[in-house]
């Protein structure tokens, strides 16, 4: 079960990762509700918090496979997240408006 | 200068893309295919679906197989031991007539009815590393080439983006086809494009001393076997004595090899000159547990039993190729990545086809205009590689289900007949694309849809095990889950083809 988790946190790191930092682009800031460009310090929140998670999502990948299939199930899994957060702003883009909307006020 | 550079890497790409996207196109899908081919064995082979084997396996009851093997002259003798993904035992001898292979019931010792099907791991994975063209290695060359050549693409495809960054997750659904199909070639070619480099320059790795055999034949003098030894650790084996001898104990040279090993599982076991005084024995060791294939054996003397020799882990050099090796052919047990390779192998084949789909969007108009037969030509190319590898794919299938066994027909026995299905159907497929350009991916679609559909049927009207029935048994898994990916890809494709005969994009497509 601890595995299963961890592998859900290890797609949810890629997911939230690669989230945050499409919503960082001016394209995605603006078709998410948003101004035409994406606030400098929002920007930047989003920038860091998306890579914080990418690299969350290593450290996860790491202690549940060590480094051979961590390093690898990591390599994949980024590429199935960004996907995921492709398929998420085409069809699904309203999951994403709240936390726009909130990065909105506070930026 | 720029603008040069990046023209000619256009040019490259373009050219690369529709000359080879094709072979690419097969290799990608038949590789993709690949990571279940165990699975599809037990699909197409309904006699070895069959639960793990509760108690150790003797391999002494292989004996009368063995001998049978001994007598035919045969040059060596196989055991493919059972593992995670497939319960049955694989035994493989040859004499005059070709190869025998039997499948064995771990449980009981029985061999098994001939299934009269080279299934997925001998039809499908051959073909996406050789093509079954055996002749003067031109398979393995044609494919050799075809990855050089997504190498290339690779590389030119990321010169070539105009937006690479600002376009990274931008998939627009809604815009018109040209700009549709261009989105998703560049979303899965570059968010893809870590997995799809990897693989393909893995594949050649894997083949470094067919596709570079000038380095080993010059330091080695043309000894195959000789660098084999030194470059994998295989022991060099004795020739034949022409006297006959004896055969020792396999259980006692299998535990022997568990013990040096310190109680690891086996892969298989192989006898070099069976029946022969000089029979060598060699035993593989079962490394799931690492990325890497380290191809450790054991080699005993086969009349005595003796340990001649054994390897674990591997040389520096070779360590790298390994890894490489073992990343390509996922041998070993993680499921989650084995899925996710099956899932990122799909992505390379929409990177593929949306390429084509481009290259025809974009020049639809003009060359209807300036009256070219590029269009035409290339379009036919494209849905015979696409939408008719997928068709010849499912009517391997739907054949595998309708031919009884033993079924024999044209001098050619069934298992024949199932390839001769799959590729007569794709010919076919190809001469349906040029007779009807306007039509053929709607029409392949719908067909695709219907075989795919007809075979999740087949299956449960041929062997009983519908869904509910194989989601219930762990050992029937792999037939759910074929059955699903199965009814999944029939409703895909039926959506596409509805799509497709919408009035406006038939409309457009006669009047270009």
């Amino acid at each position: 079960m601890p595995d299963a988790l961890l592998l859900l946190g290890i797609f949810a790191g890629a997911y939230l990762g690669f989230a945050a930092l499409a919503m960082s682009q001016d394209r995605h800031w603006h078709h998410l509700g948003g101004a035409r460009h994406c606030p400098r310090r929002a920007c930047m929140a989003l920038r860091c918090a998306g890579w914080a998670l990418l690299l969350a999502s290593l450290v996860l990948a790491l202690m549940r496979d060590g480094a051979g299939f961590g390093s690898l199930l990591w390599a994949t899994v980024i590429t199935v997240g960004a996907l995921s957060v492709v398929a998420t702003l085409s069809w699904r883009a309203h999951w994403l408006r709240p936390a726009a909307r909130l990065l909105q006020h506070l930026g | 200068m720029e603008q040069g550079f990046r023209a000619s890497m256009n040019w490259l790409h373009t050219w690369a893309g529709v000359v080879l996207g094709g072979l690419l196109f097969a290799i990608f899908w038949m590789g993709t295919l690949a990571v279940f081919d165990r699975e599809i064995d037990r699909w197409m082979a309904p006699m070895i679906r069959l639960p793990a084997a509760e108690k150790p396996f003797s391999l002494e009851s292989l004996r009368p197989l063995y001998e049978t093997a001994a007598a035919a002259k045969s040059p060596f003798f196989s055991v493919g031991l059972p593992t995670d993904r497939d319960a049955a035992i694989r035994v493989l001898w040859s004499d005059q007539s070709g190869q025998t292979h039997r499948f064995i019931d771990p449980n009981t010792g029985a061999v098994l009815p001939d299934p009269g099907t080279l299934a997925g791991t001998r039809f499908i994975f051959p073909f996406h590393y050789m093509l079954h063209i055996r002749a003067e290695n031109i398979g393995y060359w044609l494919v050799g080439l075809a990855a050089m050549a997504m190498m290339a693409l690779c590389v030119s495809g990321v010169i070539i983006h105009r937006k690479i960054f600002t376009d990274f997750f931008t998939f627009r659904p809604d815009r018109k086809p040209r700009r549709l199909v261009l989105d998703l070639h560049n979303v899965t070619g570059v968010l893809g494009w870590p997995f799809h480099f990897l693989i393909t320059l893995s594949g050649l790795v894997i083949f470094w001393s067919t596709y570079f055999p000038s380095a080993w034949q010059l330091t080695y003098n043309g000894d195959r076997l000789a660098f084999f030894a030194d470059a994998y650790g295989n022991v060099v084996p004795k020739g034949r004595s022409g006297e006959s001898g004896g055969m020792a104990s396999f259980d006692a040279m299998a535990s022997e090899a568990r013990r040096v090993w310190e109680g690891s599982a086996l892969r298989y076991v192989f006898v070099r000159n069976p029946g022969d005084a000089k029979s060598i024995v060699q035993i593989g060791r079962l490394d799931e547990g690492i990325v890497s294939s380290t191809y450790d054996a054991a080699y005993f003397d086969g009349p005595t039993g003796a340990l001649i020799s054994y390897k674990s882990g591997t040389a520096p050099v070779m360590s790298v190729q390994r890894f490489l090796a073992g990343f390509h052919f996922i041998q070993f047990r993680h499921w989650s990545l084995r899925w996710i390779y099956f899932g990122l192998g799909l992505t390379g084949c929409v990177l593929i086809a949306t390429g084509y789909l481009f290259w025809l969007e974009s020049r639809r108009k003009k060359h209807a205009q300036l009256g070219l037969k590029g269009v035409r030509i290339v379009e036919g190319l494209a849905v015979g590689s696409v939408t008719g590898m997928l068709i010849a794919t499912a009517a391997f299938f739907v054949a595998n289900r309708l031919l009884p066994l033993g079924a024999e027909a044209f001098g050619l026995d069934r298992a024949a007949l199932e390839v001769w299905t799959f590729y007569l159907v794709w010919l076919a497929t190809f001469a349906h694309a040029w007779a009807r350009p306007q039509r053929a991916w709607m029409e392949q679609c719908w067909t695709v849809a219907a075989l795919a559909c007809a075979a999740a049927l087949l299956n449960w009207i041929t062997t009983g095990d519908h869904l509910v029935r194989s989601l219930s048994y762990r050992h029937l898994w792999p037939i759910a889950g074929m059955d699903i990916l199965l009814l999944a890809g029939s409703a895909i494709a039926a959506v596409s083809a509805l799509r497709l005969s919408r009035p406006s994009r038939v409309a457009r497509v006669r009047h270009a």
